[in-house]
Protein backbone atom coordinates (compact mmCIF):
# COMPACT_ATOMS: atom_id res chain seq x y z
CA UNK A 1 0.00 0.00 0.00
CA UNK A 2 1.51 3.22 -0.70
CA UNK A 3 2.49 4.94 2.36
CA UNK A 4 0.80 8.30 1.97
CA UNK A 5 -2.66 6.61 1.07
CA UNK A 6 -4.70 4.80 3.66
CA UNK A 7 -8.39 3.22 3.71
CA UNK A 8 -10.09 3.64 6.89
CA UNK A 9 -12.64 1.36 8.48
CA UNK A 10 -14.41 3.59 10.66
CA UNK A 11 -18.28 3.50 10.27
CA UNK A 12 -18.13 6.27 8.20
CA UNK A 13 -16.83 7.23 4.67
CA UNK A 14 -13.17 6.08 4.16
CA UNK A 15 -10.31 8.63 3.85
CA UNK A 16 -9.57 7.62 0.44
CA UNK A 17 -10.71 5.14 -2.11
CA UNK A 18 -7.17 4.07 -2.37
CA UNK A 19 -4.88 3.95 -5.00
CA UNK A 20 -5.26 2.68 -8.19
CA UNK A 21 -2.44 -0.05 -7.80
CA UNK A 22 -3.81 -1.11 -4.32
CA UNK A 23 -7.43 -0.94 -5.79
CA UNK A 24 -6.30 -3.86 -8.65
CA UNK A 25 -4.48 -6.15 -6.59
CA UNK A 26 -7.24 -6.31 -4.06
CA UNK A 27 -10.12 -7.15 -6.04
CA UNK A 28 -7.41 -9.14 -8.13
CA UNK A 29 -6.97 -11.53 -4.71
CA UNK A 30 -10.95 -11.10 -3.91
CA UNK A 31 -10.40 -8.63 -0.95
CA UNK A 32 -12.61 -6.26 -2.07
CA UNK A 33 -14.91 -6.37 -5.53
CA UNK A 34 -15.23 -3.72 -7.78
CA UNK A 35 -18.95 -3.47 -7.26
CA UNK A 36 -18.03 -2.46 -3.43
CA UNK A 37 -15.12 -0.25 -4.44
CA UNK A 38 -18.13 1.75 -6.57
CA UNK A 39 -20.50 2.00 -3.17
CA UNK A 40 -17.33 3.57 -1.37
CA UNK A 41 -16.40 5.86 -4.13
CA UNK A 42 -20.21 6.81 -4.12
CA UNK A 43 -20.05 7.71 -0.96
CA UNK A 44 -16.95 9.65 -0.63
CA UNK A 45 -18.64 11.80 -3.45
CA UNK A 46 -22.29 12.19 -1.71
CA UNK A 47 -20.15 13.26 1.16
CA UNK A 48 -17.15 15.44 -0.23
CA UNK A 49 -18.66 16.57 -3.49
CA UNK A 50 -21.27 19.14 -2.09
CA UNK A 51 -18.65 21.18 -0.26
CA UNK A 52 -15.89 21.19 -3.21
CA UNK A 53 -18.10 21.33 -6.34
CA UNK A 54 -15.90 19.20 -8.47
CA UNK A 55 -18.59 16.60 -10.42
CA UNK A 56 -20.99 18.34 -12.48
CA UNK A 57 -22.56 15.08 -13.01
CA UNK A 58 -22.33 11.34 -11.98
CA UNK A 59 -22.56 8.09 -14.17
CA UNK A 60 -23.30 5.63 -11.78
CA UNK A 61 -25.67 3.57 -13.92
CA UNK A 62 -23.03 3.01 -16.41
CA UNK A 63 -20.02 2.71 -13.29
CA UNK A 64 -22.39 0.09 -11.79
CA UNK A 65 -22.63 -1.94 -15.28
CA UNK A 66 -19.01 -1.53 -15.63
CA UNK A 67 -17.70 -2.58 -11.92
CA UNK A 68 -19.85 -5.63 -12.62
CA UNK A 69 -18.57 -6.67 -15.50
CA UNK A 70 -14.86 -6.70 -13.31
CA UNK A 71 -16.25 -8.79 -11.05
CA UNK A 72 -17.72 -11.63 -13.60
CA UNK A 73 -14.45 -11.77 -15.02
CA UNK A 74 -13.08 -12.22 -11.48
CA UNK A 75 -15.48 -15.00 -11.02
CA UNK A 76 -14.96 -16.88 -14.22
CA UNK A 77 -11.25 -17.22 -13.84
CA UNK A 78 -10.66 -14.98 -16.84
CA UNK A 79 -7.56 -12.41 -16.33
CA UNK A 80 -8.02 -8.93 -15.43
CA UNK A 81 -7.34 -5.69 -17.36
CA UNK A 82 -4.65 -3.54 -15.61
CA UNK A 83 -7.38 -0.75 -14.16
CA UNK A 84 -9.62 -3.25 -13.03
CA UNK A 85 -12.13 -1.72 -10.82
CA UNK A 86 -10.37 1.44 -10.65
CA UNK A 87 -13.00 4.69 -10.51
CA UNK A 88 -12.34 7.67 -11.87
CA UNK A 89 -13.73 10.49 -13.60
CA UNK A 90 -13.14 12.92 -16.61
CA UNK A 91 -13.38 16.53 -17.07
CA UNK A 92 -16.57 17.28 -18.65
CA UNK A 93 -14.57 18.35 -22.28
CA UNK A 94 -14.91 13.75 -23.07
CA UNK A 95 -17.07 12.86 -24.69
CA UNK A 96 -19.39 10.50 -22.17
CA UNK A 97 -21.40 8.04 -24.88
CA UNK A 98 -25.21 9.91 -24.18
CA UNK A 99 -24.30 12.66 -21.98
CA UNK A 100 -23.58 16.44 -23.08
CA UNK A 101 -20.53 17.42 -23.44
CA UNK A 102 -20.48 20.53 -21.66
CA UNK A 103 -16.36 21.76 -21.70
CA UNK A 104 -18.03 24.29 -18.48
CA UNK A 105 -20.07 26.06 -20.89
CA UNK A 106 -23.79 27.20 -20.93
CA UNK A 107 -23.85 27.42 -25.04
CA UNK A 108 -22.96 23.68 -24.68
CA UNK A 109 -25.72 22.76 -22.80
CA UNK A 110 -28.55 22.18 -25.89
CA UNK A 111 -25.79 20.41 -27.61
CA UNK A 112 -26.89 16.50 -28.89
CA UNK A 113 -25.57 13.74 -26.01
CA UNK A 114 -22.34 12.62 -27.38
CA UNK A 115 -22.81 9.23 -29.59
CA UNK A 116 -19.92 7.62 -28.26
CA UNK A 117 -16.50 7.92 -25.54
CA UNK A 118 -13.67 9.78 -26.35
CA UNK A 119 -11.08 7.84 -27.55
CA UNK A 120 -9.46 7.58 -24.04
CA UNK A 121 -12.35 7.22 -22.41
CA UNK A 122 -12.69 4.09 -24.15
CA UNK A 123 -9.24 3.50 -23.87
CA UNK A 124 -9.73 3.52 -20.19
CA UNK A 125 -12.79 1.13 -20.27
CA UNK A 126 -10.95 -1.20 -21.90
CA UNK A 127 -8.58 -1.60 -19.44
CA UNK A 128 -11.21 -2.13 -16.55
CA UNK A 129 -11.47 1.20 -15.19
CA UNK A 130 -14.70 2.74 -14.29
CA UNK A 131 -16.16 5.92 -14.81
CA UNK A 132 -17.37 7.76 -12.05
CA UNK A 133 -18.46 10.93 -13.42
CA UNK A 134 -18.25 14.21 -15.35
CA UNK A 135 -15.73 17.16 -13.37
CA UNK A 136 -16.00 20.78 -13.24
CA UNK A 137 -14.00 23.47 -15.35
CA UNK A 138 -13.36 26.73 -16.64
CA UNK A 139 -16.02 27.54 -19.24
CA UNK A 140 -14.57 26.44 -22.40
CA UNK A 141 -10.81 25.53 -20.66
CA UNK A 142 -9.95 29.26 -21.52
CA UNK A 143 -8.49 30.07 -17.66
CA UNK A 144 -6.55 28.76 -14.73
CA UNK A 145 -9.50 29.17 -11.60
CA UNK A 146 -12.32 26.85 -11.99
CA UNK A 147 -14.76 30.21 -11.23
CA UNK A 148 -17.41 29.05 -13.63
CA UNK A 149 -20.07 31.79 -13.94
CA UNK A 150 -22.50 28.60 -14.88
CA UNK A 151 -21.51 25.94 -12.92
CA UNK A 152 -20.27 27.46 -9.94
CA UNK A 153 -15.98 27.19 -8.07
CA UNK A 154 -14.58 24.07 -7.77
CA UNK A 155 -13.10 24.78 -4.05
CA UNK A 156 -9.38 23.75 -3.02
CA UNK A 157 -9.79 20.73 -0.78
CA UNK A 158 -6.34 21.74 1.19
CA UNK A 159 -8.30 25.12 1.81
CA UNK A 160 -12.11 25.75 1.16
CA UNK A 161 -11.13 29.50 0.98
CA UNK A 162 -9.02 29.19 -2.21
CA UNK A 163 -9.49 27.51 -5.90
CA UNK A 164 -8.29 24.51 -7.10
CA UNK A 165 -6.92 25.66 -9.97
CA UNK A 166 -7.95 25.40 -13.83
CA UNK A 167 -9.18 24.62 -16.11
CA UNK A 168 -9.18 20.91 -14.98
CA UNK A 169 -10.38 22.32 -11.21
CA UNK A 170 -12.83 19.55 -11.24
CA UNK A 171 -10.05 16.89 -12.11
CA UNK A 172 -7.39 18.08 -9.69
CA UNK A 173 -9.65 18.12 -6.59
CA UNK A 174 -11.57 15.71 -6.87
CA UNK A 175 -7.92 13.34 -6.66
CA UNK A 176 -6.69 15.89 -4.18
CA UNK A 177 -9.96 15.01 -1.96
CA UNK A 178 -9.69 11.52 -2.11
CA UNK A 179 -13.01 11.11 -4.26
CA UNK A 180 -11.83 8.99 -7.04
CA UNK A 181 -7.75 7.94 -7.54
CA UNK A 182 -7.66 8.84 -11.07
CA UNK A 183 -8.82 11.72 -13.33
CA UNK A 184 -8.46 12.95 -16.73
CA UNK A 185 -8.30 16.57 -17.92
CA UNK A 186 -6.93 18.31 -21.08
CA UNK A 187 -3.61 21.18 -20.60
CA UNK A 188 -3.69 24.12 -23.41
CA UNK A 189 -1.30 26.42 -21.67
CA UNK A 190 -1.27 24.72 -18.09
CA UNK A 191 -4.34 23.11 -17.47
CA UNK A 192 -3.26 19.27 -15.84
CA UNK A 193 0.06 21.30 -14.42
CA UNK A 194 -1.90 24.37 -12.59
CA UNK A 195 -4.59 22.30 -10.83
CA UNK A 196 -2.28 19.63 -9.89
CA UNK A 197 -0.08 22.07 -8.70
CA UNK A 198 -2.45 24.27 -6.31
CA UNK A 199 -4.18 20.68 -5.30
CA UNK A 200 -1.41 18.83 -4.53
CA UNK A 201 -1.34 15.66 -7.15
CA UNK A 202 0.18 14.35 -9.70
CA UNK A 203 -0.50 15.24 -13.08
CA UNK A 204 0.84 14.15 -16.72
CA UNK A 205 1.05 16.39 -19.37
CA UNK A 206 2.23 14.03 -21.97
CA UNK A 207 4.38 15.29 -25.66
CA UNK A 208 2.20 17.19 -27.93
CA UNK A 209 0.22 14.41 -29.92
CA UNK A 210 0.92 11.31 -27.48
CA UNK A 211 -2.78 11.18 -26.61
CA UNK A 212 -5.73 10.95 -28.34
CA UNK A 213 -8.10 14.10 -28.01
CA UNK A 214 -10.59 12.54 -30.44
CA UNK A 215 -13.67 12.81 -28.49
CA UNK A 216 -12.58 15.82 -26.47
CA UNK A 217 -14.23 19.47 -27.19
CA UNK A 218 -11.41 21.41 -28.32
CA UNK A 219 -10.26 25.04 -27.72
CA UNK A 220 -6.94 25.61 -29.14
CA UNK A 221 -5.86 22.81 -32.01
CA UNK A 222 -2.17 23.88 -31.78
CA UNK A 223 -1.97 23.57 -27.84
CA UNK A 224 -4.50 20.77 -26.52
CA UNK A 225 -3.15 17.86 -24.95
CA UNK A 226 -5.03 15.35 -22.72
CA UNK A 227 -3.40 13.42 -19.53
CA UNK A 228 -3.80 11.91 -16.21
CA UNK A 229 -4.07 13.04 -12.68
CA UNK A 230 -3.48 10.89 -9.93
CA UNK A 231 -2.63 10.49 -6.33
CA UNK A 232 0.51 8.63 -6.75
CA UNK A 233 3.44 8.25 -9.84
CA UNK A 234 1.96 4.49 -10.00
CA UNK A 235 -1.15 5.40 -10.90
CA UNK A 236 -0.45 8.15 -12.64
CA UNK A 237 1.66 5.36 -15.39
CA UNK A 238 -1.01 3.08 -14.96
CA UNK A 239 -3.56 5.65 -16.69
CA UNK A 240 -1.04 7.08 -19.14
CA UNK A 241 -0.16 3.39 -20.43
CA UNK A 242 -4.11 2.25 -20.83
CA UNK A 243 -4.35 5.50 -23.04
CA UNK A 244 -1.48 5.27 -24.94
CA UNK A 245 -1.72 4.41 -28.93
CA UNK A 246 -1.98 5.98 -32.45
CA UNK A 247 -5.67 7.16 -33.35
CA UNK A 248 -6.04 8.12 -36.99
CA UNK A 249 -9.65 10.31 -35.72
CA UNK A 250 -6.99 12.97 -34.71
CA UNK A 251 -4.67 14.45 -37.00
CA UNK A 252 -2.43 15.38 -34.42
CA UNK A 253 -2.12 12.03 -32.59
CA UNK A 254 1.39 10.63 -33.42
CA UNK A 255 0.93 7.25 -35.20
CA UNK A 256 3.51 5.64 -32.86
CA UNK A 257 3.15 2.33 -31.17
CA UNK A 258 2.40 2.63 -27.04
CA UNK A 259 5.33 2.60 -25.02
CA UNK A 260 4.65 1.51 -21.78
CA UNK A 261 6.44 3.32 -18.96
CA UNK A 262 4.93 0.24 -16.06
CA UNK A 263 3.62 1.05 -12.61
CA UNK A 264 7.51 2.07 -11.45
CA UNK A 265 9.19 4.01 -13.90
CA UNK A 266 12.68 4.32 -13.09
CA UNK A 267 15.79 6.73 -14.14
CA UNK A 268 18.16 5.23 -15.90
CA UNK A 269 21.82 5.87 -14.21
CA UNK A 270 23.91 9.51 -15.24
CA UNK A 271 21.04 11.67 -15.95
CA UNK A 272 21.90 15.09 -16.73
CA UNK A 273 18.93 17.37 -14.55
CA UNK A 274 18.71 21.46 -15.46
CA UNK A 275 17.04 24.00 -12.96
CA UNK A 276 15.52 26.06 -15.53
CA UNK A 277 16.18 29.89 -14.07
CA UNK A 278 15.45 33.03 -16.34
CA UNK A 279 12.05 33.18 -16.67
CA UNK A 280 11.03 30.11 -14.34
CA UNK A 281 12.79 31.71 -12.08
CA UNK A 282 11.90 35.66 -12.10
CA UNK A 283 8.16 34.43 -12.19
CA UNK A 284 8.35 32.15 -9.14
CA UNK A 285 7.18 33.27 -5.47
CA UNK A 286 9.61 32.61 -3.18
CA UNK A 287 7.65 29.80 -1.56
CA UNK A 288 7.69 28.53 -5.27
CA UNK A 289 11.40 28.65 -5.52
CA UNK A 290 12.09 26.86 -2.33
CA UNK A 291 9.59 24.26 -4.17
CA UNK A 292 11.79 23.78 -6.78
CA UNK A 293 15.24 23.79 -4.64
CA UNK A 294 13.81 20.75 -2.64
CA UNK A 295 13.15 19.08 -5.77
CA UNK A 296 16.46 19.91 -7.62
CA UNK A 297 18.68 18.67 -4.26
CA UNK A 298 16.61 15.57 -4.21
CA UNK A 299 17.63 14.72 -7.89
CA UNK A 300 21.25 16.10 -7.42
CA UNK A 301 20.75 18.73 -9.76
CA UNK A 302 22.79 21.72 -9.20
CA UNK A 303 23.19 23.32 -12.81
CA UNK A 304 20.76 26.35 -13.30
CA UNK A 305 20.45 26.69 -17.16
CA UNK A 306 17.78 29.10 -19.40
CA UNK A 307 15.18 28.59 -22.20
CA UNK A 308 15.88 32.55 -23.68
CA UNK A 309 12.35 32.21 -25.74
CA UNK A 310 10.75 31.55 -22.87
CA UNK A 311 8.74 34.67 -22.68
CA UNK A 312 8.39 34.59 -26.72
CA UNK A 313 6.98 31.20 -26.13
CA UNK A 314 4.55 32.48 -23.76
CA UNK A 315 3.41 35.56 -25.74
CA UNK A 316 3.33 33.38 -28.98
CA UNK A 317 0.97 30.79 -26.63
CA UNK A 318 -1.15 33.92 -25.67
CA UNK A 319 -1.54 35.05 -29.60
CA UNK A 320 -2.31 31.62 -31.05
CA UNK A 321 -4.77 30.64 -28.12
CA UNK A 322 -6.41 34.14 -28.62
CA UNK A 323 -6.90 33.57 -32.09
CA UNK A 324 -8.01 29.64 -32.34
CA UNK A 325 -9.87 30.24 -29.66
CA UNK A 326 -11.81 33.40 -31.21
CA UNK A 327 -12.25 31.58 -34.27
CA UNK A 328 -13.61 28.75 -32.67
CA UNK A 329 -16.63 30.50 -30.74
CA UNK A 330 -17.07 33.57 -33.10
CA UNK A 331 -20.53 32.42 -34.70
CA UNK A 332 -22.11 31.85 -31.16
CA UNK A 333 -20.43 34.89 -29.68
CA UNK A 334 -22.40 36.37 -32.80
CA UNK A 335 -25.33 35.02 -32.12
CA UNK A 336 -25.44 34.52 -28.18
CA UNK A 337 -22.90 36.95 -26.80
CA UNK A 338 -24.82 36.98 -23.03
CA UNK A 339 -24.57 33.25 -22.93
CA UNK A 340 -21.09 32.78 -22.49
CA UNK A 341 -19.44 34.09 -19.16
CA UNK A 342 -18.66 37.72 -18.68
CA UNK A 343 -14.53 36.61 -17.81
CA UNK A 344 -14.32 34.86 -20.97
CA UNK A 345 -16.56 36.54 -24.21
CA UNK A 346 -14.36 39.84 -24.47
CA UNK A 347 -11.15 37.67 -24.53
CA UNK A 348 -12.72 35.73 -27.03
CA UNK A 349 -13.68 38.27 -29.40
CA UNK A 350 -10.81 39.96 -28.99
CA UNK A 351 -9.00 36.75 -30.00
CA UNK A 352 -10.99 36.60 -33.13
CA UNK A 353 -10.00 40.33 -34.05
CA UNK A 354 -6.32 39.25 -34.01
CA UNK A 355 -4.45 39.47 -37.22
CA UNK A 356 -3.19 36.48 -39.28
CA UNK A 357 0.46 38.30 -39.59
CA UNK A 358 0.31 38.10 -35.94
CA UNK A 359 -0.30 34.27 -35.86
CA UNK A 360 1.74 33.56 -38.46
CA UNK A 361 4.91 35.01 -36.35
CA UNK A 362 3.82 33.38 -33.36
CA UNK A 363 3.84 29.95 -35.27
CA UNK A 364 7.42 30.60 -36.52
CA UNK A 365 8.42 32.02 -32.82
CA UNK A 366 6.96 28.42 -31.60
CA UNK A 367 9.37 26.60 -34.17
CA UNK A 368 12.01 28.88 -33.01
CA UNK A 369 11.35 28.03 -29.27
CA UNK A 370 11.21 24.67 -30.17
CA UNK A 371 14.42 24.50 -31.52
CA UNK A 372 16.08 25.89 -29.07
CA UNK A 373 14.91 23.51 -26.59
CA UNK A 374 16.21 20.89 -28.13
CA UNK A 375 19.98 22.20 -28.10
CA UNK A 376 19.43 22.48 -24.89
CA UNK A 377 18.02 18.76 -24.48
CA UNK A 378 21.62 17.55 -25.96
CA UNK A 379 23.32 19.05 -22.21
CA UNK A 380 20.11 18.14 -20.07
CA UNK A 381 18.04 15.12 -20.34
CA UNK A 382 15.50 17.03 -17.88
CA UNK A 383 14.56 20.34 -16.55
CA UNK A 384 13.27 21.53 -13.36
CA UNK A 385 10.54 24.17 -12.96
CA UNK A 386 7.87 25.31 -10.78
CA UNK A 387 4.53 24.60 -12.02
CA UNK A 388 2.64 27.67 -10.58
CA UNK A 389 4.30 31.26 -9.63
CA UNK A 390 2.39 30.95 -6.04
CA UNK A 391 0.60 28.60 -3.96
CA UNK A 392 -3.49 28.70 -4.79
CA UNK A 393 -4.91 31.78 -4.65
CA UNK A 394 -8.24 32.85 -2.79
CA UNK A 395 -11.27 32.48 -4.95
CA UNK A 396 -11.96 35.78 -6.33
CA UNK A 397 -8.18 37.00 -6.47
CA UNK A 398 -7.97 39.03 -9.59
CA UNK A 399 -4.72 39.81 -9.24
CA UNK A 400 -1.68 38.30 -8.29
CA UNK A 401 1.57 39.61 -6.61
CA UNK A 402 4.56 37.78 -7.98
CA UNK A 403 7.92 39.55 -6.52
CA UNK A 404 6.25 43.52 -6.87
CA UNK A 405 5.03 42.18 -10.22
CA UNK A 406 1.02 41.93 -10.47
CA UNK A 407 -0.16 40.42 -13.53
CA UNK A 408 -4.16 39.52 -13.60
CA UNK A 409 -4.96 35.77 -12.08
CA UNK A 410 -6.53 33.86 -14.33
CA UNK A 411 -4.04 34.51 -17.05
CA UNK A 412 -0.81 35.09 -14.86
CA UNK A 413 -1.00 31.22 -12.79
CA UNK A 414 0.08 29.63 -16.18
CA UNK A 415 2.86 31.72 -16.64
CA UNK A 416 5.79 29.43 -16.01
CA UNK A 417 3.45 26.41 -17.79
CA UNK A 418 2.43 28.39 -21.07
CA UNK A 419 6.13 28.81 -22.43
CA UNK A 420 6.25 24.39 -22.13
CA UNK A 421 2.88 23.59 -23.54
CA UNK A 422 3.59 25.99 -26.42
CA UNK A 423 6.48 23.68 -27.89
CA UNK A 424 4.89 20.68 -26.57
CA UNK A 425 7.11 19.31 -24.03
CA UNK A 426 6.26 16.04 -21.71
CA UNK A 427 5.96 17.35 -18.34
CA UNK A 428 5.61 15.31 -14.66
CA UNK A 429 4.01 17.81 -12.32
CA UNK A 430 5.02 16.52 -8.85
CA UNK A 431 3.42 17.84 -5.52
CA UNK A 432 5.92 19.26 -3.11
CA UNK A 433 5.51 21.19 0.17
CA UNK A 434 7.77 23.81 0.61
CA UNK A 435 6.37 25.11 3.72
CA UNK A 436 4.50 28.48 4.76
CA UNK A 437 5.32 32.13 4.20
CA UNK A 438 2.03 33.79 5.90
CA UNK A 439 1.39 34.43 8.52
CA UNK A 440 -1.78 31.46 8.98
CA UNK A 441 1.41 28.69 8.96
CA UNK A 442 -0.98 27.16 6.69
CA UNK A 443 1.41 24.57 4.46
CA UNK A 444 -0.01 24.52 0.81
CA UNK A 445 1.51 22.57 -2.19
CA UNK A 446 3.33 23.57 -4.93
CA UNK A 447 4.15 21.47 -8.06
CA UNK A 448 6.87 20.98 -9.38
CA UNK A 449 7.37 20.35 -13.39
CA UNK A 450 9.91 17.50 -14.37
CA UNK A 451 10.10 18.51 -18.45
CA UNK A 452 11.70 16.16 -20.41
CA UNK A 453 12.51 16.11 -24.27
CA UNK A 454 9.72 15.01 -26.73
CA UNK A 455 8.51 11.41 -25.98
CA UNK A 456 10.74 10.88 -22.85
CA UNK A 457 7.46 10.24 -20.33
CA UNK A 458 9.60 7.66 -18.52
CA UNK A 459 12.37 10.03 -17.50
CA UNK A 460 9.50 12.65 -16.09
CA UNK A 461 7.83 9.70 -14.61
CA UNK A 462 10.97 7.86 -13.48
CA UNK A 463 12.27 11.67 -11.96
CA UNK A 464 9.03 11.39 -10.18
CA UNK A 465 9.21 8.35 -8.70
CA UNK A 466 12.76 9.58 -6.91
CA UNK A 467 11.02 12.68 -5.63
CA UNK A 468 8.20 10.28 -4.41
CA UNK A 469 10.18 7.39 -3.16
CA UNK A 470 12.21 10.28 -1.00
CA UNK A 471 9.29 11.74 0.55
CA UNK A 472 9.74 15.20 -1.37
CA UNK A 473 6.57 14.78 -3.66
CA UNK A 474 3.67 13.84 -1.64
CA UNK A 475 -0.12 12.83 -2.30
CA UNK A 476 -1.48 14.35 1.40
CA UNK A 477 -5.10 14.22 2.21
CA UNK A 478 -6.93 17.61 3.43
CA UNK B 1 -7.26 62.95 -46.92
CA UNK B 2 -4.43 59.98 -46.73
CA UNK B 3 -5.76 56.85 -46.12
CA UNK B 4 -4.52 56.19 -42.70
CA UNK B 5 -6.06 59.04 -41.41
CA UNK B 6 -9.33 57.66 -43.51
CA UNK B 7 -9.02 54.26 -41.45
CA UNK B 8 -8.62 56.17 -38.16
CA UNK B 9 -12.20 58.07 -38.27
CA UNK B 10 -14.51 58.28 -35.32
CA UNK B 11 -11.37 57.44 -32.77
CA UNK B 12 -8.50 59.38 -31.87
CA UNK B 13 -6.95 55.81 -31.15
CA UNK B 14 -5.88 53.49 -34.24
CA UNK B 15 -6.03 50.39 -31.82
CA UNK B 16 -9.54 51.21 -31.25
CA UNK B 17 -10.27 51.78 -34.66
CA UNK B 18 -8.88 48.67 -35.74
CA UNK B 19 -11.31 46.86 -33.08
CA UNK B 20 -13.99 48.68 -34.38
CA UNK B 21 -13.49 47.89 -37.87
CA UNK B 22 -12.52 44.17 -37.55
CA UNK B 23 -15.84 43.81 -35.24
CA UNK B 24 -17.94 45.19 -38.36
CA UNK B 25 -16.10 43.36 -40.78
CA UNK B 26 -16.61 40.13 -38.95
CA UNK B 27 -20.51 40.85 -38.67
CA UNK B 28 -20.68 41.55 -34.72
CA UNK B 29 -23.07 43.93 -33.38
CA UNK B 30 -21.97 45.10 -30.14
CA UNK B 31 -23.17 48.45 -27.54
CA UNK B 32 -20.25 50.82 -26.38
CA UNK B 33 -19.93 49.50 -23.64
CA UNK B 34 -19.03 46.04 -24.76
CA UNK B 35 -17.01 47.69 -27.14
CA UNK B 36 -15.22 49.07 -24.52
CA UNK B 37 -14.39 45.88 -22.72
CA UNK B 38 -13.20 44.47 -26.34
CA UNK B 39 -11.53 47.04 -27.21
CA UNK B 40 -9.79 46.71 -23.19
CA UNK B 41 -8.76 42.99 -23.91
CA UNK B 42 -7.41 43.65 -27.38
CA UNK B 43 -5.22 45.89 -26.19
CA UNK B 44 -3.53 43.12 -23.66
CA UNK B 45 -3.26 40.82 -27.53
CA UNK B 46 -1.65 43.71 -28.71
CA UNK B 47 0.69 44.37 -25.79
CA UNK B 48 1.89 40.77 -25.20
CA UNK B 49 2.03 40.40 -29.46
CA UNK B 50 4.67 42.98 -29.13
CA UNK B 51 6.99 40.26 -27.72
CA UNK B 52 6.24 38.14 -30.75
CA UNK B 53 6.79 40.87 -33.65
CA UNK B 54 9.59 42.21 -32.55
CA UNK B 55 11.21 38.58 -33.21
CA UNK B 56 13.59 38.93 -36.17
CA UNK B 57 13.63 35.50 -37.83
CA UNK B 58 15.09 34.09 -40.90
CA UNK B 59 12.87 33.81 -44.14
CA UNK B 60 13.67 30.46 -43.84
CA UNK B 61 11.28 29.80 -40.27
CA UNK B 62 8.35 28.02 -41.24
CA UNK B 63 4.84 28.36 -38.99
CA UNK B 64 4.72 25.74 -36.32
CA UNK B 65 1.85 23.27 -37.79
CA UNK B 66 2.57 21.10 -40.19
CA UNK B 67 -0.57 20.03 -42.37
CA UNK B 68 0.18 15.99 -43.30
CA UNK B 69 -2.64 14.84 -45.40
Amino acid sequence: MDAAICIGSGAGVSPVIGSAADIVRQISAGARSAVSVLAETEALIRARNPDLNCFTATTLDRAGREAAAIDALRAQGKPLPPLAGVPYAVKNLFDIEGMVTLAGAKVNASNAPAGADATVVARMQRAGAVLVGALNMEELAYGFTTENPHYGTTRNPHDRTRGAGGSSGGSAAAVGAGMVPISLGSDTSGSIRVPASLCGVFGLKPTYGRLSRSGTFPFVNSFDHVGPFGASVSDLALAYDAMQGPDPKDPACAQRAPEPVGTAPALPPGIRIGILGGWFHEWADPVARRAVQLAATALNAREWTEIKGAEAARAAAYIITGAEGGALHRSRLIEQYENFGPASRARLVAGSLIPASWVLQAQRVRAQVYREAMELFKRFDLLIAAAAPVVAPRIGEETLLINDRSIPTKAGLGVLTQPISCIGLPVCTVPVWPGSDGPSGQELPLGVQLIGAPWREELCLGAAGILERAGIAQFRLP
Amino acid sequence: MCDDQRVTEGSADPLESYVRAALTLQGYHFDEAQIAEIVVQFSRLETIAQTVLQWTLPFASEAAPVFRP
